[in-house]
């Protein structure tokens, strides 16, 4: 690795793969536009999925843990040669990754950091609702999003009537008592309970889920579903995803480890949403974590809380592929506080583009009131098509 | 009034009689720890419980992996048989039922709600198949059997506690400059030894002061070196199955600050610490609002968390005191604030209010008879896997902070088609002649309501009792007690 702090901000896009491969134009305001964000709990390691190339540092302090043979990126960065979907999604021009960023979080909690993520403010605990829900209130985007997992994540508070889907086994009650706990609810005033029984009451007319058991309840299947879901004119244009697991203090392991596990995890989500072509065409799929993990492997073969990390763009409104960064450096005097990969992007900057990008918003508004008021870097027109 | 029944405990049951000073009743249940209800015959220490992990873990990393190094299919087979063997679904299903019999049938369910409390404070997250063989006891053994003495006590043996060790990574945590840091194979074999500062992180961010304490980078750095060395050996065989203890050629030399205080090498750093932790104001302030959290609302106010802080002021972290104020704090706001219950404590309110305690949990001679071998099935599997498709899984939570304790987190389409679903899984637990008494429902509701007319009103608008029981446990005024 030759480059060095701030000695390139363009970013490094294959034009290999550019010719032959367009997606229909897409008109600005008539077609459904999605937004679908994967969360990263536990910290991803953005140098384990992106790494470095010809750093002899990087590789002697990651030795052991170093992932090998990763496919190249362009001169400077590599892929985790076990991300086939996004490797795909990079050839085909939908792929990208924006390189050294974070939420501006340096204190290293998981707890701390994932609220952070989520709420998108400075101060743990603080907000009560998510970055993604007051982007989609501004939007009025109301009952168009939709949470891939049990609970409703913080990520998508803020704007009523959200759903979710993750299949429970067996079969609701007849529509008689759907009705009168809907009016037991409406009598009582329980707003949140009464919206969904709604959404149940709808559900009650589709199938439980395909799949049996377990197997219809993780990431992959529902990434499938969630596809049909967004690719319908009326259905939501938001879908969030988790997949926890990234915290890898001990065996994080290299190309078959732990952290390679929950990084499949995520390529498959993207994979099976590009299943649907229709979706993906006229989305962005994006990532969020809550920080990076040190340079420095420890003693147990894992890494530590950290900070800079990467985002994975993916999805037809993504503009070409890239990485785009800031590069800090890993030399030690580069790194933050001697120890993590530095954060040159604010992370919320992209989430920020993203959202400009697919709810047709005025970036400076999503600064204001989504960020409130937080100094942001518009990178719509770098990173995602108009 | 009765909402408090549900409140600090799971309802009364349909015949049950109501405590005439509900209070006192409440109180009373905190002072001691009796034994426990559940008179099966597998009531095992952590430590026996860890023999099975132990050969699970050596039998599955060293035989069988070499045995099936070129054969996949082999080595899932071989792999399931080993779980059977060790009883990997069998023990936290014999540990649910344990801690739901305190719940359901025991004579103390304020304090098993309470040990609930605990035992999501303390969280062990689902790694390293902790949950399959020593969460469970050790939330018998260093909690529960903790909660009638200072909070200090319950603090130090949590830490050391062998899960506790495993799960937040203590045992790769190893003084660079120790005796085994400096020492010649590691420089040979290149595996410097470095901090892991998970534990020493968690310890103050989750389990005493809280980040509201105000404490530095540097101080969870210090806070790891003091804590370095407290691991269990590695052997080829027992794996990491060794007890906890201090090995000295591992701790990091030389004094350490945490907090602005200074501490001495040695393995007397770690308690003198935990000391200065649980007493430091930023500890109790923490807990008090987390209990009354768990107990009175999402958002308890300063009124409410003054007289729990108090009493632990006054008791010194006596936690029999602490419990006593925040139960008292419950009784004195019972009327203004509603909780909304976690999906375990809703499942348990609608068995122990439907009164079906007789057939959940499943009875003593079911487990005891369950060889090992063969993976549980039927009744004794359902139990385990109702609590992870309700969310809410004691054993499995995924992450060291444990469950979220507010409604929010547990408001959504899917959870609330978990409660309906549920509900009717409970009415399948009543015995035959339970299920067609149609007057069953009337005497849940007259015995757990102060207003049963109107309730009994809205419940009999449902044509079965089936559904009548989704609507009863479904209602407002059970979802939030």
């Amino acid at each position: 690795m030759k480059i060095s702090r701030r000695d390139f901000l363009k970013g490094t896009a294959t034009s290999l793969f550019l010719a032959g491969f367009n997606f229909p134009v897409l008109a600005s305001t008539s077609k459904k536009k999605n937004l679908i964000v994967i969360m990263l709990r536990g910290g991803m390691d953005g140098l384990c999925a992106v790494p470095v190339i010809g750093d002899k540092r990087f590789e002697k302090i990651r030795k052991g843990i170093l992932i090998e043979n990763p496919m190249k990126l362009d001169s400077d960065f590599a892929l985790h040669p076990k991300l086939k979907g996004f490797s795909e999604c990079w050839h085909d021009n939908t792929g990208a990754i924006v390189h050294a960023a974070s939420i501006p979080y340096t204190a290293r909690s998981h707890f701390e950091g994932q609220n952070l993520m989520e709420s998108g403010g400075r101060v743990p605990y603080q907000e009560k609702t998510g970055w993604l829900g007051r982007g989609m209130k501004l939007a009025n985007l109301k009952g168009e999003g939709l949470a891939l997992s049990l609970p409703m994540p913080l990520l998508l508070r803020g704007v009523p009537k959200n759903d979710n889907y993750y299949p429970a086994d067996g079969r609701l009650p007849r529509d008689e008592t759907l009705e009168l706990l809907k009016s037991v609810y409406a009598d009582s005033s329980e707003e949140e309970l009464l919206d969904m029984m709604n959404f149940i009451k709808k559900r009650k007319n589709e199938q439980m889920g395909t799949g049996v058991g377990y197997d219809k309840r993780k990431n992959k299947n529902l990434a499938m579903r969630a596809g049909q879901l967004l690719s319908n004119p009326n259905g939501p244009r938001v879908a969030v995803f988790e997949v926890n697991g990234f915290d890898t203090h001990a065996a994080q392991g290299g190309i078959n480890g732990t952290h390679t596990k929950c990084l499949v995890e995520m390529d498959t989500i993207i994979q099976n949403l590009k299943i649907s072509k229709k979706t993906y065409e006229n989305s962005i799929i994006l990532t969020v974590t809550e920080f990076g993990r040190t340079i420095k492997k420890n003693g147990g073969n894992g890494t530590e809380h950290g900070y800079g990390t990467a985002v994975f763009l993916a999805g037809g409104l993504v503009k070409k592929s890239q990485v785009h960064t800031d590069w800090p450096g890993l030399k030690r005097k580069e790194l933050f506080e001697g120890r993590d990969l530095n954060a040159t992007i604010d992370a919320r900057s992209v989430y920020a583009s993203a959202m400009s990008t697919v709810f047709d918003l005025d970036f400076n508004r999503i600064e204001k009131e989504v960020f409130f008021g937080d100094k942001l870097q518009n990178l719509s027109d770098k990173l995602f098509k108009a | 009034m009765k909402n408090f029944f549900r409140k600090v405990a799971f309802g009364l049951k349909p015949d049950e009689k109501a405590p005439s000073d509900p209070l006192i009743w409440a109180q009373k249940q905190v002072e001691s720890i009796p034994e426990f209800n559940w008179k099966g015959k597998h009531i095992y220490s952590e430590k026996e419980m860890r023999k099975y992990w132990i050969t699970q873990r050596v039998e599955e990393n060293t035989t069988l992996r070499k045995k099936y190094k070129n054969d996949p299919e082999g080595f899932r087979r071989a792999e399931r048989k080993l779980e059977a063997d060790t009883g990997k679904h069998l023990w936290p299903a014999n540990e649910l039922c344990i801690r739901h019999a305190e719940g359901l049938r025991s004579e103390h369910p304020v304090l098993a709600k309470l040990w609930y409390f605990w035992g999501n404070h303390f969280t062990i997250s689902d790694t390293q198949t902790l949950g399959s063989y020593s969460t469970g006891a050790y939330q018998r053994e260093f909690l529960r059997a903790n909660m009638d003495k200072n909070f200090e006590v319950m603090a130090t043996e949590a830490t050391l506690a062998w899960p506790m060790i495993m799960h937040l990574d203590n045992k790769d945590n190893i003084g660079p400059k120790s005796e085994s840091g400096r020492s010649e194979w590691r420089i040979r074999k290149k595996r410097p030894a470095t901090l892991n500062e998970n534990h020493a992180r968690e310890l103050m961010e989750l389990h005493t002061i809280s980040p509201e304490a105000g404490y530095t980078q540097e101080d969870v750095i210090e806070l790891a070196k003091i804590m370095t060395g407290w691991r269990p050996d590695w052997s080829e065989r027992k794996d990491h199955g060794n007890d906890v203890g201090f090995e000295s050629d591992k701790h990091e030399p030389g004094k350490k600050r945490v907090l602005g205080k200074e501490y001495k090498s040695g393995r007397k750093g770690i308690k003198l610490a935990i000391k200065d932790l649980v007493n430091h104001p930023s500890c109790r302030n923490f807990i008090a609002t987390k209990l009354c959290r768990y107990l009175i609302t999402d958002e308890p106010t300063p009124q409410m968390i003054a007289p729990v802080v108090k009493a632990w002021e006054q008791s010194d972290g006596f936690l029999p005191e602490v419990h006593k104020a925040a139960i008292k704090v419950a009784f004195e706001y019972n009327d203004k604030y509603r909780k909304f219950q976690n999906p375990e404590n809703w499942w348990l309110t609608t068995i122990n209010m439907s009164g079906s305690t007789y057939s959940y949990p499943v009875r003593e001679k079911l487990i005891d008879s369950h060889p090992l071998g063969i993976k549980p099935f039927g009744e004794i599997s359902e139990q385990a896997w109702f609590l992870k498709d309700l969310g809410c899984h004691p054993y499995r939570q995924k992450q060291p902070n444990g469950f979220s304790d507010l409604e929010k987190d547990w408001l959504s389409t899917e959870l609330i088609i978990r409660r309906i679903m549920f509900a009717k899984t409970a009415f399948h637990k009543f015995s035959t002649q339970d299920m067609l008494d149609d007057n069953i429902h009337e005497k849940i509701i007259r015995n757990n309501f102060d207003n049963p007319d109107k309730i009994l009103k809205i419940v009999s608008k449902a044509k079965t009792n089936e559904e009548k029981h989704i609507i009863l446990f479904n209602l407002p005024e059970v979802l939030k007690a």
